[in-house]
């Protein structure tokens, strides 16, 4: 560590009142900067710039003893201004803000430099370019340093109430947990049932637990709860505000039955119904009624009236002579107040394509959940694997459909996206599946055809071990070669052949016969295009919802106050997404926990000596209601100004570029600070003439 | 070989947001892949807070080149992106009556992970501002 004091007579504590007493630390970030970047040449150059009183370099700024120095010089040598050039602000600014709060100075007194991911990282061959450029960026800093002032937070208060978006495992995960800290919540519910996918699964693994079971025993502690409001056919239609005081208007679909109805009853307002769709439950594979509950044991109990089937011909209210049966209710409107938002949106399955792999063109060519539903006790088939009445002998399981896809070999779905991502869940799900056939139905071979086998998680790899065990014959392509499926023209659900280049026998072409070929699906990101507009959330490459960083900031989006519980986010299995909803509700009972929150003060502030009341601001701002015109006085005289609302500014600065007296402004980011900025990036450094640099 | 000297003793301001283009010029260097050290970046919420005259005062003041990288249409700041895009034309009129090229202020959408695109747009200018030079001299 160097020192270089440039002025010793220190005795100012205080900000911007006073002459800027600035302290410039260069870190070394353990070579990461300094091999490449001439740290010491950097600080003797900033250390002579005006207002720059000590000029440091430290081998880790960010380490307890690096802020501890800063911390001293703002003690010692009344620094009232700290640079600190490092690493990317993102992973650093908030930590030295911290240390300037800890020595008693406002934390907006700080300015960061990036050296290392924008300067050092990359200029690797040239080191006197690097030196430059890190000079004049911290230059720069300083300029900017020298016009900073304390800001304070913005303080609002927070509502107690935080809506959870999803009744599916990690929406109610996230409520029942939001609700034992002590949290108000609303679980909004989409459609009529609660429960999601895993109400479809007999059994997850890799302990093999009753699905249906798991999801019992938290449903009854959800409804059991008192501070939790559930809501099913709420579709969110718009929301408003920020974080700690959101409005979300939802959309409340009526039920169409209440709960009174027998099940005799029911079974008989069922059979009326003529008109028939698709069960989505069973994926397919059977039909369901326009009236309906998918499983018995649902949740809610009551049956509901799907309402883009139904027709509404009343054959259903005449079995029951119109108790309890509503056919001309039409959905109500509230507003939800809320402090913050959980987004548990859950996945869409992969579509196959017509003709990938024979699916569409073959019947007997399915997906892994019609399999497991086929499977299930309570499926279709009451468990027996058996297809249009004709027994199986063989099955072949192909992996990786519809994820891994490669440009070149597989085509874009209809938005133009190929789902390049693996879902990960699938691999263990397909060889549990496996398993699962040759214990229970050891007469049916099993084929794999897999590219590679990725059971990552703890538990995972012995499902696999006893797969092979148990006799699943496991066959390896290459995504360049995938495995074709045939059948005989024609025919329905013929004899398929399913041909491979198996790379496990050095690429020998099998061709394995089949009865029922299963593809295995991945994850998609469910189609929520309203909510993402909506809330403004941002979307990854891939589609789903993205959390600001996988380790420094998880499950949080890029909007403050709303979260990500499970497979919005990205694929992840029962387990992951149990533990991100409880991640979300933890981050959501920490930020609403005090009642009231503080914000970033870096929004729009008017000087009212320089506002002429011309209003240009207010007719540039997008933002509601951010920016107003009121009466005011100035100098005796009753006159209209711009007033910010700090609450509901989001800092854009739009309203800065078009007012010509430069009257409003976003704190932190002022234009003044700009072309002060500019004018020491262009400045002449006596060091780098010396240095020749 | 004047041009070549240009290129690299131009100096190129990069305005970058702070929710995509930022980030995706720390992604730069994160993959450690290279560009010239006269690229100067400054972090900023949305550069449609700037208005004409701060453009035209860099190019006074002896900034070559300016590389606008914005969110594009993924701008979190609803409207920004539009207002900024009709503002860098206006500037560029006004460039052309002060006689200057309009290539030296462009305009570019920059996610987070865009590697490929920044290099693309910190090369350009450096061509740009190297064949000027050339042509000067």
């Amino acid at each position: 560590m160097s020192q270089t004091d440039t002025q010793s007579s220190a005795q100012q504590q205080s900000p911007e009142s006073e002459q800027p007493r600035i302290g410039v630390y260069v870190c070394h970030c353990g070579g990461n900067i300094s091999d490449v970047v001439d740290v010491e040449e950097v600080v003797r150059a900033v250390a002579g710039l005006p207002g720059v009183v000590v000029a440091r370099r430290d081998m880790s700024m960010c380490s307890d003893p690096g802020q501890q120095l800063i911390v001293d010089d703002i003690r010692n040598s009344k620094l009232n201004r700290v640079v600190v050039g490092a690493c990317s602000p993102s992973l650093h600014e908030l930590t030295f803000r911290g240390a300037l709060s800890r020595a008693g100075l406002n934390p907006y007194l700080y300015e960061h430099v990036n050296l290392r991911e924008q300067v050092s990282w990359c200029s690797k061959s040239d080191p006197r370019g690097a030196t430059e450029k890190a000079i004049r960026l911290v230059g720069v800093a300083v300029a900017k340093a020298r016009l900073l002032h304390s800001l304070d937070p913005i303080r609002v208060d927070a509502k107690q109430h935080v809506l959870v978006i999803g009744g599916g495992i990690s929406g109610l995960r996230a409520a029942r947990d939001l609700a034992r800290c002590g949290l108000a919540v609303t679980l909004l519910e989409r459609s009529p049932f609660l429960g999601g996918r895993i109400a479809q699964l007999s059994h997850v693994y890799p302990s093999r637990d009753d699905a249906r079971g798991l999801l019992r025993r938290i449903l009854d502690e959800v409804m059991a709860d008192p501070n939790i409001t559930v809501r099913t056919g709420a579709e969110v239609v718009s929301s408003s505000g920020y974080v700690g005081n959101f409005q979300l208007q939802v959309r409340l679909h009526p039920r169409g039955v209440n709960g009174d109805l027998t099940s005799e009853q029911l079974q008989a307002v069922i059979e009326a119904c003529p008109e028939a769709v698709q069960s989505e439950f069973d994926h397919g594979l059977v039909k369901r009624k326009a009236i309906y509950r998918p499983y018995p044991d649902s949740s809610p109990s009551a049956a509901a009236i799907d309402w883009t089937t139904c027709t509404r011909c009343g054959k259903c209210a005449e079995v029951v002579d119109g108790e309890s049966i509503t056919l001309d209710a039409e959905p109500e409107e509230i507003t939800l107040d809320a402090g913050a938002v959980v987004m548990a949106t859950g996945f869409d399955l992969y579509q196959p394509r017509s003709g990938e792999y024979g699916h569409g063109e073959f019947s007997n060519v399915i997906t892994l959940p019609q399999l497991v539903r086929l499977m299930d006790e309570t499926g279709p088939t009451g468990g027996q694997l058996q297809w249009n009445d004709r027994p199986i002998k063989n099955v072949c399981l192909i992996h990786c459909v519809g994820s891994r896809q490669m440009p070149g070999i597989h085509e874009p779905g209809p938005d133009g996206r190929l789902n390049e991502y693996c879902s990960r869940v699938c691999c263990t799900a397909t060889l549990q599946t496996a398993l699962e056939i040759r214990e229970r139905f050891p007469e049916i071979n099993v084929f794999e055809f897999y590219q590679d086998i990725r059971t990552y998680g703890r538990g995972h790899e012995e499902i696999y071990e006893d797969a092979c065990r148990r006799g699943v014959t496991f066959l390896r392509y290459r995504a360049e070669e995938p495995p074709t499926v045939s059948g005989a023209e024609g025919e329905a659900a013929p004899s398929l052949a399913v041909r491979v280049k198996d790379t496990l026998t050095f690429g020998e072409e099998l061709e394995i016969p089949a009865d029922l070929v299963v593809l295995s699906v991945g994850m998609v990101p469910r189609d929520i295009a309203g909510l993402v507009e909506t809330l403004k959330l941002p979307c990854s490459a891939d589609g789903f919802l993205q959390e600001v960083h996988p380790k420094l900031r998880p499950v949080e989006s890029a909007v403050e106050g709303v979260f990500l519980a499970g497979t919005c986010q990205a694929p992840m299995d029962m387990t992951e997404g149990c533990a991100a909803a409880s991640a979300t509700a933890a981050k959501a009972a920490a930020l609403l926990g005090r009642g009231h929150l503080e914000l970033d003060p870096f929004v729009a502030r008017v000087d009212l000596d320089r506002c002429q009341g011309e209003g240009k601001c207010v007719d540039e701002c997008e933002h509601r209601r951010a920016i107003t015109m009121v009466e005011t006085e100035v100098d005796g005289e009753r006159v209209t100004r711009a007033e910010v609302n700090p609450a509901l500014c989001n800092g854009c600065g739009m309203c800065a570029a078009v007012c010509p007296h430069r009257a409003i402004q976003v704190e932190g980011w002022r234009l003044d600070q700009y072309d002060s900025m500019i004018d020491a990036l262009v400045a002449d450094y006596p060091a780098l003439e010396h240095a020749n640099v | 070989m004047a041009g070549d000297e240009q290129a690299t003793t131009s100096r190129i301001l990069i305005l970058a947001t702070d929710a995509c283009a930022y980030p995706g010029a720390d992604n730069v260097g994160q993959i450690h892949s290279e560009y010239p050290a006269n690229t100067y970046i400054m972090r900023v919420p949305a550069p449609a807070m700037f208005p004409e005259e701060f453009y035209l005062r860099c190019f006074e003041k002896g900034i070559d080149g300016i590389i606008v990288m914005s969110c594009g249409h993924e701008c979190p700041y609803e409207g920004a992106y539009n207002r900024l895009a009709v503002r860098i034309g206006e500037v560029h009129k006004q460039m052309k009556e002060r006689g200057l090229n309009t290539n030296r202020l462009r305009l570019c959408a920059i996610c987070t992970v865009c590697a490929k695109a920044f290099l693309k747009e910190v090369r350009q200018m450096g061509e740009l501002l190297a064949g000027q030079a050339s042509a000067s001299s």
